[in-house]
């Protein structure tokens, strides 16, 4: 999965599961303070992208960290690039 | 309009447990339960004179110092509830019919590993791995230890592997991955799908000790309705929240119950299925991916279920309490699926129940069901439905009868059939979705809805919060419990009862 591609299918996440519209979705957007999710909406999110990437999120300390846009494409990313090394 | 602290919606157990315990710590507690009495799964019914339970059959966590030993401390009505321990020696059996023969499970640790070993002696490193797996999980899970109890722990690998897998991964003998993945069958999700932490944690309880309770699941209602008195909860039955208004700032100032009633209060609490608590959630509250969670879980198993008694003029003596669980093959994923067209599961629990100095030997029978398997009949309600589905009720009852009289010979024409009831059945009578017996399904990477929802002051607890079964139920209200009295009210709490 390309770089780009986990960056659109992330934003896809914000846009119909949050209604976030596409102009805020920027890599260096804070999810709470310019996205308006709160703590709360976490799990949701997590459950979006699991479902979204077919993938089962499970490191809840780097959940925990996550800030931005950003954040999400590198943790999603980590986590493609292990799965990866799993299958070959 | 009236006001309270906190409005618990739904009595089943957790509820119960719930306005208990906000009710002990001096908060005006209003109980709202839909149907005309309280106790949802764990009331039970009388049909001549027979006492027969809906939901609650038997639990582990009873023994002195147990998990639901220590809760029902805490409540202060452990001398109210008499546990009634079955055999040590064959508490739990199991068949098999393929290879005619019967495995008898004990409790007790200890007891319960000598025995796998004796009858799988080829299999004692898997065995102590197992269980020294299971022992684990449980030990670092905080929702099981009252005084340590949080949500968001952070999930262990176990939360990520399926029951088949770690069972796959110790064993090769069939048999022996049937036995210990049979207990599914109380938590009814298939072992491809549990997770094996949360099998772990149903599974400990019942290795350590099983128990029904004297006079079934009403012990519980009664002791809670006694409790009640000495506290400020008020219970309204045939009421349920209708509408919730006055939403600011993300939290509900007003509740419209089904009577067009209004109420305030600081916190409401859910204790009823997932499902219907979306129902009532103002849609443009949330979000699309709060709903889309919602709405995928699905159903745990349910059971059709055969309520019986044995011939009062036939005597026998060593008639005791247990539970035998006889399987086809030794396939339990098959057993638990939906789509499972062969033969089924089923669980015979016998049990002796006095009423008013009279003693009945009750014997009820349980297949694993699925509102699948009745989908003909799926938008009729109770006591008007048609012919034919009079007709696969007693089909299947005449084949569960015809496979006691194989397990038991010696029944043969002495057991009288008083009730039956399908999944319909279980879900009309206790407003449980889809008849399911354990709420939503626990599946692997699930996030099951637990605490705080998208209003800030409305919350989710009950059997599809945490854990299923008696002791899950309750786990969860202590959970949320301790968050709405926040730490050290809880603490505070908990030491009077516990040290």
């Amino acid at each position: 999965m390309t770089e780009q591609e986990i960056i659109d299918k992330t934003n896809k996440v914000f846009e119909e599961s949050f209604e976030i519209e596409k102009d805020k979705l920027t890599p260096g957007a804070h999810i709470f303070t310019d996205l308006g999710l709160d703590s709360l909406d976490i799990v949701d999110l997590v459950v979006a992208l699991q479902k979204s990437f077919g993938v089962k999120i499970r490191n809840e300390e780097k959940v925990r960290n996550i800030r931005t846009l950003q954040d999400i494409y590198d943790f999603i990313s980590a986590i493609k690039n292990e799965d990866a090394g799993k299958s070959s | 309009m009236q006001k309270y602290d906190d409005i618990v919606v739904g009595s089943g157990i957790s509820g119960l447990t719930m306005a208990l315990i906000l009710g002990m710590n001096g908060r005006k507690v209003l109980l709202l339960e839909k149907s005309p009495r309280i106790g949802g799964s764990v009331s039970r019914f009388y049909k001549k004179g027979v006492p027969f339970d809906t939901g609650f059959h038997f639990t582990g966590g009873l023994h002195k110092n147990g998990l639901l030993y220590d809760m029902l401390s805490v409540l202060g009505i452990r001398d109210l509830i008499q546990p009634v321990f079955l055999s040590e020696e064959n508490a739990n059996s199991f068949f098999f019919e393929p290879e005619g023969r019967l495995y008898e499970i004990p409790y007790g640790l200890e007891k319960l590993k000598k025995k796998f070993k004796d009858y799988f002696p080829g299999e004692v490193s898997a065995l102590d791995r197992y269980f020294e797996k299971v022992q684990q999980v449980c030990a670092n899970t905080p929702s099981m230890n009252l005084q340590a109890l949080t949500a968001l722990h952070s999930p262990m690998n176990e939360d990520f592997l399926s029951l088949d897998e770690v069972l796959n991964g110790l064993t090769g003998n069939p048999v022996l991955k049937a036995l210990l993945s049979g207990f599914a069958m109380c938590y009814g999700v298939m072992p491809k799908e549990i997770s094996f932490a949360n099998h772990s944690r149903m599974c400990l309880g019942l290795y350590e000790s099983v128990a029904r309770v004297k006079d079934g699941g009403e012990a519980f209602i009664k002791a809670f309705e006694a409790k009640f008195k000495s506290s400020d909860i008020e219970i309204r039955c045939g009421k349920y929240i209708a509408r919730l208004e006055d939403v600011y700032n993300k939290k509900v100032g007003r509740f419209i119950l089904n009577t067009g009633e209004e109420v305030t209060a600081e916190n409401c609490i859910f204790t009823i299925h997932p499902g219907e608590i979306l129902k009532v959630l103002p849609e443009q509250h949330l979000s699309k991916a709060f709903v889309d969670r919602v709405t995928s879980f699905e159903s745990s198993a349910g059971f059709f279920t055969v309520f019986a008694v044995l011939d009062e003029e036939y005597d026998e003596p060593d008639f005791n309490s247990n539970i035998l669980s006889i399987f086809p093959h030794t396939d339990v994923n098959q057993l638990l699926d939906p789509a499972n067209t062969g033969a089924s599961a089923l669980v015979i629990i016998k049990s002796i129940e006095e009423v008013k100095g009279k003693i009945y030997k009750t014997i009820n029978a349980f297949e694993p069901s699925f509102i699948e398997h009745v989908e003909n009949w799926k938008d009729s309600k109770t006591g008007r439905r048609s012919q034919s589905y009079g007709d696969y009720k007693e089909e299947r009852v005449e084949n569960i009868t015809g496979r006691i009289y194989n397990a038991f010979p010696r029944y043969k024409d002495r057991i009288k059939v008083i009730n039956s009831a399908s999944v319909l059945t279980f879900r009309d009578y206790l407003n449980s979705p889809d008849g399911s017996a354990y709420g939503v399904k626990q599946k692997i990477g699930q996030y099951n809805l637990i605490g705080k929802l998208p209003l800030r002051n409305l919350y989710a607890a009950g059997q599809s919060s945490l854990l299923p079964g008696i002791m899950g139920a309750m786990m969860s209200s202590f959970l949320v419990g301790r968050y709405i009295l926040e730490e050290e009210q809880y603490n505070k709490f908990l030491s009077k009862s516990l040290s």
